[in-house]
């Protein structure tokens, strides 16, 4: 539990990985990271349009329009990792395929509620998880509200004029709300929630390499540990 | 001892003072209301107050030489003792020296630059207008202070102010017939408002500017907020004193004040007060006449959105807050970000503090033991 992980466990880990992001989920993951950074930062100047900086930036109409070009094609390819990512989940589903990881089930709330048992010193053991926490349950649901939610007011406020045929007029302005609003509340998020537990807490790379160590296997995911292996995940703790 | 002194001669101090008030009241001071002694108009008038007297010019003009003296009476010049040899300054003796103008323009052309003499500043201004700048072109009809001062009979420009719109549609004749249909003419006219714009107010009055440029557009919403952001004198109207800074707020006026900060000289569409309200017949909002009455509304917007369709207008939150009852959908927007999120993120925020936290103590511990 010190975080000193004695040699062997490094020999172990160089021994046995186990995979936690195929190819596909992790190209997805890179395609969300750059076109969402793209997006944020074509997109702050746009929110700011009536601050200093913003102006210096879009020194002239050209590259307003410009910023806005790149601003809609960074959203067409994250809509188009949306659809791949929703019609794969849903053609999964429909094949009864996919696993139910990453639905949040009452073993979250049991799991939270032991977290922050053990965050306030009421418990000196921390959950058990299984393939995903609810800590990462959140950031992905967190997420996929918020991206839904810019991508359909983000797509309001590109064709306003479109959407009102059949929409009612209100909703351009609510969009043009919620859009920026949400994009900066998606961004604080990020940084705050994401960058702690996926680098600070730990560096935990397996989005880019898609394998997680044996000792991560037991330590993060120890559920999932015993699920695959059949093996109690403690065995790290009773080896030191 | 003096004050003693002075109680005692008290009574007599304030009969004296009466006494005094008293004759002042009879006392009068003829010279202070007396005009200005005139010493060649009643001179000049011996042969120029003859209604008939008239000469024909080059041009085959008739040009009239008679000035009366009613005109003159009026006349805010003679009253004050100017006398006529002011502006005559080519003309000191009888017999005149000839006349050297082909035409009345000419000669209108040529006297109207006397006024220089004393009126520097406002003819400075003059020449720096859109009129000055028209007549440089070679547009003789462009107007000379005389035109819209008068000569013999020069008045008080702006007394009554309905005088300054009449003197305006000597030349933009249909400008002020839609102005006097628009919600400021009819006040002008029908009560004599003394809040509602005149031409002058928003056109400038000796410097007066060509408005179709980008720099007269871009500032012609300010223009509007000299009135309409002054709360006392909308609240004396009931209107909202509001409609500008929400305005500011609106994408059409972060637009507008972007390229006016930064891209001052580039044309911008983006619309302004007058595209949506019109620029000389501009009416109330509740007026069914008007631009942006629910009826006219979508076809105003067309202007510059031309495919767009009846729910567009809903788009356009007006010069209005969120409220539940006008925007419901972004009153809920709103509130969703001003206290659901917030809340969230804050727990969010929370959580990973005490997850730093845990782990400082955590490391203190393992170092200490």
């Amino acid at each position: 539990m010190s975080g000193k992980k004695p040699i062997n466990s490094v020999i172990a880990h160089q021994e046995r990985t186990f995979t936690r992001f195929m190819l596909g989920q992790r190209w997805e993951h890179a395609i969300l990271i750059l076109s969402s950074f793209v997006l944020l930062i074509t997109g702050l100047p746009q929110k700011y349009r009536g601050m200093s900086w913003s102006q210096d930036l879009l020194s002239t109409p050209e590259r307003v329009e410009f910023i806005r070009q790149i601003h809609h094609i960074a959203a067409i390819v994250l809509a188009l990792e949306a659809i791949y990512h929703l019609g794969r989940a849903i053609y999964l589903m429909a094949r009864r395929k996919m696993s139910a990881d990453m639905f949040p089930n009452m073993q979250d709330i049991y799991d939270a509620w032991h977290m922050l048992q053990y965050l306030f010193f009421l418990r000196r053991d921390k959950p058990v998880y299984g393939r995903y926490n609810f800590e990462q349950k959140v950031t992905y649901w967190f997420l996929f509200f918020g991206f839904a939610l810019m991508g359909i007011s983000g797509f309001i406020i590109w064709f306003p004029v479109q959407f009102t045929q059949f929409l009612p007029g209100g909703v351009v302005p609510a969009s043009k709300m919620a859009h920026s609003t949400e994009a900066v509340v998606a961004a604080i998020f990020i940084v705050i929630w994401h960058f702690y537990h996926v680098h600070i807490e730990r560096l935990n790379l397996s989005i880019f390499t898609g394998r997680l160590s044996e000792d991560e296997m037991k330590k993060f995911h120890g559920r999932e540990y015993e699920r695959v292996t059949g093996q109690p995940a403690s065995k790290l703790d009773e080896e030191k | 001892m003096t004050t003693r002194n002075l109680y005692r001669q008290a009574p007599w101090l304030v009969i004296t003072g009466v006494i005094v008030l008293l004759a002042s009241l009879f006392v009068t001071f003829p010279a202070v209301a007396k005009p200005p002694m005139q010493q060649t108009e009643q001179y000049c008038l011996t042969c120029h107050g003859d209604s008939t007297l008239s000469m024909t010019l080059k041009s085959g003009e008739t040009l009239s030489l008679y000035v009366s003296q009613d005109q003159l009476d009026h006349s805010v010049h003679s009253n004050k003792g100017i006398e006529c040899e002011a502006c005559h300054n080519d003309i000191s003796t009888y017999p005149h020296p000839k006349l050297k103008y082909e035409t009345k323009r000419e000669l209108s052309l040529n006297y109207y630059q006397t006024c220089e003499k004393c009126h520097s500043d406002n003819y400075a201004k003059t020449q720096d207008s859109m009129h000055a700048q028209v007549a440089s072109e070679g547009n003789t009809e462009s107007p000379v202070c005389t035109d819209c001062h008068g000569h013999h009979d020069t008045r008080k420009p702006n007394e009554p102010r309905t005088l300054v719109s009449e003197t305006c549609s000597k030349c933009h004749v249909e400008i002020v017939d839609a102005y006097k249909q628009s919600v400021h003419g009819a006040a002008l006219i029908a009560d004599g408002n003394p809040d509602v714009p005149v031409c002058t107010d928003c056109h400038g009055v000796h410097n007066i500017q060509d408005p179709r440029t980008v720099q007269f557009r871009m500032d012609s919403p300010e223009l509007c907020a000299g009135c309409h952001a002054d709360k006392k004198l909308m609240d004396k109207y009931g209107l909202s004193s509001d409609v500008y800074s929400i305005y500011k707020r609106s994408w059409h006026g972060v637009d507008i004040s972007v390229y006016k900060a930064r891209w001052g000289a580039v044309w911008h569409d983006s619309a302004v007060c007058t595209d949506c309200h019109g620029v000389h017949d501009m009416k109330k909002a509740s007026d069914p006449t008007s631009k942006v009455s629910p009826k006219n509304l979508l076809s105003t917007c067309q202007q510059c959105h031309p495919t767009a369709g009846p729910n567009w207008t809903d788009a356009w939150t007006g010069h209005n807050e969120i409220s539940l009852a006008r925007t419901p959908t972004l009153f809920y927007v709103d509130k969703f970000y001003t206290s659901f999120t917030p809340f969230i993120l804050w727990i969010c925020i929370i959580y990973v503090l005490l997850q730093i936290i845990h782990s400082i103590v955590d490391r203190v511990r393992s170092t200490l033991s």
